[in-house]
């Protein structure tokens, strides 16, 4: 694959190629099998590191995701990169997504509204990064298997041994006390939290 | 993160403070129309009752102590960045404060809400989840108890008297020589001029901080907790706050019903020093570290003896716990274990015969190498003391 090709590829999952060169590359995205198991192993990526983020595939697909990771050990490398590096995927996984449905045909956005806690990236890249004529080929391809977008897995908060309490509690009395807090502020939390990939803005016009 | 994203974001965060809050879960009643800047009292203390989003700072004339009425001249003394460190932890340490934050940790949002007050030199502080976990703390003078609901339990931590929240740590020389402190910005947050200031670690030992300091009363209304790469992860962001005159003693007292809970004391005061005591103490420290504090005493629901080790740099501090192993323990095999509550972090391990714990807000690696470190030594000449 050249490197103009390969260019235009990274543009397009960058939602960042006109839309007048967007429809010729899907038109030899549909022709071109090296170029399409290109981005077919681009759209199984990029889902992959969600899915690690948030997003969780179906079981066979994510054997395949293994077996495809596994086989790029650079990619698989990014997959634990640092999270720029992840957030970089992100639309990159968002527009494979759908262009996804229509040329490895495994995906299909389930269409529902997210909840506060879903995973605001994963929707934000299907409604927001794609680019509307994608959008439209997925629809059109039937979608014959899921995609699912669940809430996001928890980073299970661990619920405190009574020794740990009691250590944590002692520590407490001797730290900063803007240490203090956070340390008793993440002694409070549970496992009902509501999950957010990123800190959320602060809330404006309550404090004042 | 674009407009969109940012969007989510705030909707998100008004989202959990209105379920919180409101006591209902759907996303779409969010307080951010509800602020009514005079309609709640300062004497407003059920958890349930309090609409700690009606409220504000600008609302409440008790907040209106020397803190605000200092003069309008600052030197370049008081107009450095370490000074608001100081100033901060001055406010959060004693000043009377009532606010409900949101707390960002491992991809988890969480509200709380923390009551602080102090009164006639008594700190008394009680920070509970508004969300579903219902565990609490609450300080009141040398008694802190933490109410833990998912585990039916109280316990119950009779601290000496004679120790104090008030000052400790400090910032130093010393501190400043391992962090990086920049006033980086000047900014409106929620309508209050901060400065953001910049705590940026200069190695892999500890953590860092990105505060926005409120102007005119030193508390903090943002907080990131960074690592050395500047990366958040964890932050703490005020949606409500108040500086109330007078707090009532009710405000302090718990809502969790603890009917058939277990309640674990350690009101048996310190233990009486022994002869045959060993003084631990740590071969090495990471850069920056010295002892700040080495206490004998007993913990909740344990009968032993437990060494207290406080280890800090000026910022963070780790506390070191060393107890002997019970003999039903002895024979197992030694491994070591991590753990980790938030941003802090947790390392256990065995050293002839004792357990050793190390616990700190620092990166795990430096709990780590701490607990390690740790040696006997001879008994030590007073078994309770600060360094």
């Amino acid at each position: 694959m050249n490197e103009e090709l390969d260019s235009q590829l990274s543009a397009m999952f960058d939602d960042e190629l006109a839309p007048g060169e967007c429809e010729l590359l899907a038109r030899r995205l549909s022709r071109d099998e090296q170029l399409k198991a290109r981005w077919g192993r681009y759209a199984v990526i990029g889902a992959a590191i969600r899915s690690e983020r948030g997003v969780r595939l179906n079981a066979a697909l994510a054997g395949r995701v293994s077996a495809v990771i596994l086989a790029e050990p650079a990619l698989a490398a990014a997959h634990g990169a640092h999270r720029a590096a992840v957030r970089w995927w992100q639309p990159l996984a968002g527009a494979a997504v759908a262009v996804g449905v229509a040329l490895v045909s495994v995906l299909w956005l389930r269409a529902q509204v997210p909840f506060a806690g879903a995973p605001r990236n994963a929707h934000l890249t299907a409604t927001a990064s794609v680019p509307a004529a994608a959008v439209v080929a997925a629809a059109a391809a039937g979608a014959p298997d899921s995609y699912v977008v669940p809430r996001a897995p928890a980073v299970r908060a661990m619920v405190p041994s009574t020794e740990l309490a009691n250590y944590v509690v002692a520590h407490s009395v001797f730290s900063s006390p803007v240490a203090r807090r956070n340390l008793l502020s993440a002694f409070m939390t549970s496992e009902s939290g509501t999950a957010a990939e990123e800190p959320p803005d602060e809330p404006q016009g309550n404090v004042h | 993160m674009s407009t969109s994203e940012r969007f989510i974001a705030l909707t998100l965060a008004w989202a959990v403070a209105g379920a919180a809050l409101a006591g209902e879960a759907s996303p779409e009643r969010t307080p951010a129309h509800k602020t009514s800047l005079e309609s709640a009292p300062a004497h407003k203390t059920s958890l349930d009752q309090a609409p700690a989003h009606k409220t504000s700072l600008e609302s409440a004339p008790a907040h209106k102590t020397s803190l605000d009425q200092a003069p309008a001249h600052k030197t370049s003394l008081e107009s450095a960045p370490a000074h608001w460190l100081e100033r901060m932890n001055r406010a959060l340490t004693t000043r009377n404060y009532d606010g409900t934050f949101s707390h960002w940790h491992g991809g988890r949002v969480e509200m709380l809400r923390i009551i602080h007050r102090v009164q006639d030199g008594t700190v008394s502080e009680r920070l509970a989840s508004l969300d579903g976990s219902g565990r609490e703390f609450i300080r009141a003078g040398p008694s802190l108890t933490c109410y833990l609901p998912d585990k039916r339990t109280v316990l119950v931590e009779q601290r000496p008297p004679q120790e104090s929240l008030v000052g400790f740590p400090a910032v130093n020389d010393q501190t400043a020589s391992f962090y990086d402190i920049r006033e980086v910005n000047r900014t409106r947050l929620n309508r209050r001029n901060t400065h953001v200031i910049t705590v940026s670690p200069k190695d892999e030992y500890r953590y860092g901080y990105r505060l926005w300091i409120d102007d005119s009363t030193a508390m903090p209304l943002k907080t990131q907790l960074c690592d050395r790469r500047g990366h958040v992860i964890e932050q703490i962001v005020f949606a409500s706050l108040t500086l109330p005159a007078h707090i009532p003693d009710s405000a302090f007292k718990s809502d969790v019903s603890t009917a058939g809970f277990q309640w674990l004391r350690n009101e048996s005061g310190p233990p009486a020093p022994t002869a045959a005591t060993l003084a631990w103490n740590a071969m090495r420290l990471p850069p920056g570290f010295r002892m700040a504090a080495r206490s004998a005493q007993t913990l909740p629901g344990s009968a032993d003896p437990v060494d207290h080790l406080v280890f800090t740099d000026g910022l963070a501090s780790v506390s070191v716990f060393v107890e002997a192993q019970r003999r039903e323990q002895a024979d197992q095999p030694a491994v070591p274990e991590s753990a980790a509550l938030g941003s802090s972090s947790a390392f256990s391990t065995v050293i002839d015969g004792h357990k050793i714990t190390a616990v700190g807000e620092v990166p795990p690696d430096t709990v780590r190498f701490i607990a390690s470190q740790l040696k006997a030594e001879e008994p030590p000449a007073v078994s309770s003391r600060r360094h």
